[in-house]
């Protein structure tokens, strides 16, 4: 996959503060890729520079090929910027603000009238079409942004903090307008700090801490490489202390933890949890199981715990910024 | 504005997929054909006359302008009549004409000093403040158009504003005594005015961060060019005709009259006020000499001239900056 979306170490200084410090990511073509980070991280000035908002102190941006610094027309030609604000005028309607924009994207007067209203079909303020942009709701702004931000049919989309601030509903509006987008072949960039949106949507994620990328990739490949073990949940009716005894010092075992009271409310009082950090491939994963029951272990569940988004972020993040 | 009725039209449901279709090729003209084709070429013209237009605003403020001006008109008038017949041998109409015409442009050079900076003031800032500043950036919307369509919109409106108070004018055409080139001298007059001071606003609304900023620089501005000068000129006509008692050699002489002359030439009233005394004593609206002691005629011209002249360059290269500090990234 080519990177539409490459920075190779972009720093922004000011002054002593180091708001990028050296920071190299890509964004596939047609990725959803989260971007995420604590506030102050340096999300949204990466976003400014690759936005040609903002003149990189040093390193380079290269959107869809063009270089922030030099072809910044191209660059504005292939984004579509959403700011962490609405930044709407309080004296227009609706139709009149995306005619606005679509105008400053050159987009003649004569397809305009087309383009409004299949934008405004696609975020669902058709019936807002004539209603002063003043009196949209915070959802419904940040939808007619979103409709902005695509007036000139861009190729990659950057929106900052698209869900913040938003009620729940709202919010999971926007995350499916964004998987249709994606859809329809946009890559999406963008920045947020609710993890839950990251994991339901996004193909790729990047972990930035004080200006720095500390991670990159798929949600899988992170959770791979920065919790490098397995966590295996094994139920068993009894013998708990004697099957610990038994896995502890086994090849590819690093801890074994007896849980008091686990998932034994369920189903039957005896049942007793153990907790298994464990590396290897799943082979490895079966023969340990198949080990358990060999040595007659009465097991009644045997599960691999899923490592959520959290702990991924916990682990890289050091919480030097927050 | 019209634009409003031919985009209520196509209101067919599409598909999302049709939604976001590339438009079509764009090719953007560089030279515009005509007037209208430039106004709705650059957006940023297009916006702001609509918000400007919009709701009773713009109504309240023309209405507001006509009727001030027309009480104005009125007072002239009686206060013409009650003192044409007590000291005058008689109510003469020219003379009333000059009085009304005089008095209607001095208050609109007046608004076009003081009332074009309020609009153009905020035109960067507060994009700026409203945080759509960014938006525009990331468009293909360049600087120039921008802060040209900022200003085309803001003299449009005053330009609307001076006209609304032709009807009130031309009751000095009805009295008679204004001669068409006092008209055109005066439109002149008005026009630079209003594109000086609404370059100014520009200027410093770029060069300021907060438009409260922008506009206090802006009239200080216009204060200094309208009242500046009649304070300066306090200072120096004491000492010049101090001077002149001395019977100066006529070199210093020289440079006085042209000093003052150049001085005349930055503000617009008195500008306006020595091309009318032009106009009436020496009955010429461009040349004219003025002798010296020692008999030499010194050749000049009338203010009007070098007034638009001054304004032009003036607010151009205050323009021109106004877009070099816009198109400029953030460093």
């Amino acid at each position: 996959m080519p990177a539409i979306i490459e920075t190779k170490n972009l720093t922004k200084r000011y002054g002593k503060l180091i708001a990028v410090n050296d920071l190299s990511l890509n964004v596939e073509q047609g990725a959803i890729y989260g971007f995420v980070g604590p506030n102050g991280a340096g999300k949204t000035t990466t976003m400014r520079m690759i936005t040609t908002l903002l003149q990189p102190t040093s390193g380079e941006a290269r959107i869809a090929g063009y270089s922030v610094a030099r072809d910044l027309r191209a660059v504005r030609r292939a984004i579509g910027y959403m700011p962490d604000f609405f930044g709407v005028y309080d004296d227009m309607q609706v139709w009149e603000y995306l005619d606005f924009f679509a105008a400053c994207y050159e987009i003649p007067e004569a397809t305009r009238t087309n383009l409004i209203t299949d934008l405004l079909e696609l975020v669902d303020l058709s019936h807002r079409r004539n209603d002063m942009v003043d009196s949209l709701s915070r959802g419904m702004k940040q939808r007619l942004c979103l409709a902005r931000t695509l007036a000139h049919d861009p190729q990659v989309l950057i929106l900052d903090e698209p869900a913040s601030g938003l009620d729940p509903r709202a919010r999971i509006e926007i995350r499916e307008l964004l998987q249709e987008l994606s859809r329809l072949g946009k890559t999406i960039f963008f920045s947020t700090h609710i993890l839950a949106d990251v994991a339901e949507i996004c193909t790729q994620v990047g972990i930035v801490e004080a200006g720095r990328l500390v991670a990159e990739g798929s949600l899988e490949e992170m959770q791979r490489r920065i919790v490098p073990h397995r966590r295996l949940q094994v139920v068993l009716l009894s013998q708990a202390e004697q099957a610990q005894a038994a896995l502890i010092g086994r090849e590819g075992v690093i801890e074994v933890r007896v849980l008091e009271n686990g998932a034994s409310q369920k189903t039957q009082a005896a049942a007793q949890v153990l907790e298994v950090d464990f590396t290897g491939d799943d082979a490895a994963v079966s023969g340990l199981l198949k080990d358990l029951v060999g040595r007659g272990f009465p097991v009644l569940r045997f599960t691999e715990s899923v490592h959520d988004l959290e702990d991924v972020f916990m682990h890289a993040t050091k919480g030097i910024v927050s | 504005m019209g634009g409003d009725g031919g985009t209520e039209g196509g209101g067919s449901p599409m598909t999302a997929e049709t939604a976001i279709a590339p438009p079509a090729p764009t090719k953007p003209a560089r030279t515009p054909r005509n007037l209208r084709s430039y106004l709705t070429r650059n957006p940023v013209v297009l916006k702001e006359l609509r918000g400007r237009m919009r709701g009773s605003r713009a109504f309240v403020l023309l209405t507001f302008h006509i009727l001030v001006m027309s009480g104005f008109v009125l007072l002239l008038y009686t206060a013409y009549a009650a003192s044409a017949n007590a000291v005058y041998s008689g109510f003469s109409g020219q003379l009333l004409g000059k009085f009304v015409f005089g008095g209607i442009v001095t208050i609109e050079l007046l608004l076009a000093c003081f009332i074009t900076p309020a609009i153009t003031s905020s035109a960067v800032s507060g994009e700026r403040e409203r945080q759509t500043y960014d938006l525009l950036r990331t468009t293909l919307l360049s600087a120039r158009s921008l802060v040209l369509g900022k200003l085309t919109a803001a003299l449009l409106f005053v330009l609307l504003m001076l006209l609304t108070a032709l009807p009130l004018q031309s009751l000095a055409f009805l009295l008679g005594g204004v001669a068409p080139e006092e008209v055109l001298i005066s439109t002149g007059l008005l026009v630079a005015t209003a594109y000086l001071f609404g370059a100014a606003g520009i200027f410093f609304s770029s060069l300021m961060r907060r438009t409260l900023g922008a506009t206090v620089l802006t009239y200080a501005f216009a204060l200094l060019a309208t009242l500046g000068l009649p304070l300066l000129l306090m200072a120096v006509l004491p000492l010049s005709a101090f001077l002149f008692y001395s019977s100066p050699p006529p070199f210093l002489e020289a440079v006085l009259l042209y000093t003052f002359g150049l001085l005349v030439i930055t503000n617009p009233i008195a500008t306006a006020v020595t091309t009318e005394v032009l106009l009436i004593d020496r009955q010429t609206a461009f040349y004219f000499t003025q002798s010296i002691s020692n008999g030499i005629n010194l050749p000049f011209i009338s203010p009007w001239l070098p007034f638009i002249l001054f304004c032009f360059v003036l607010g151009t290269l205050m323009t021109l900056i106004g877009i070099q500090i816009v198109r400029r990234a953030e460093r």
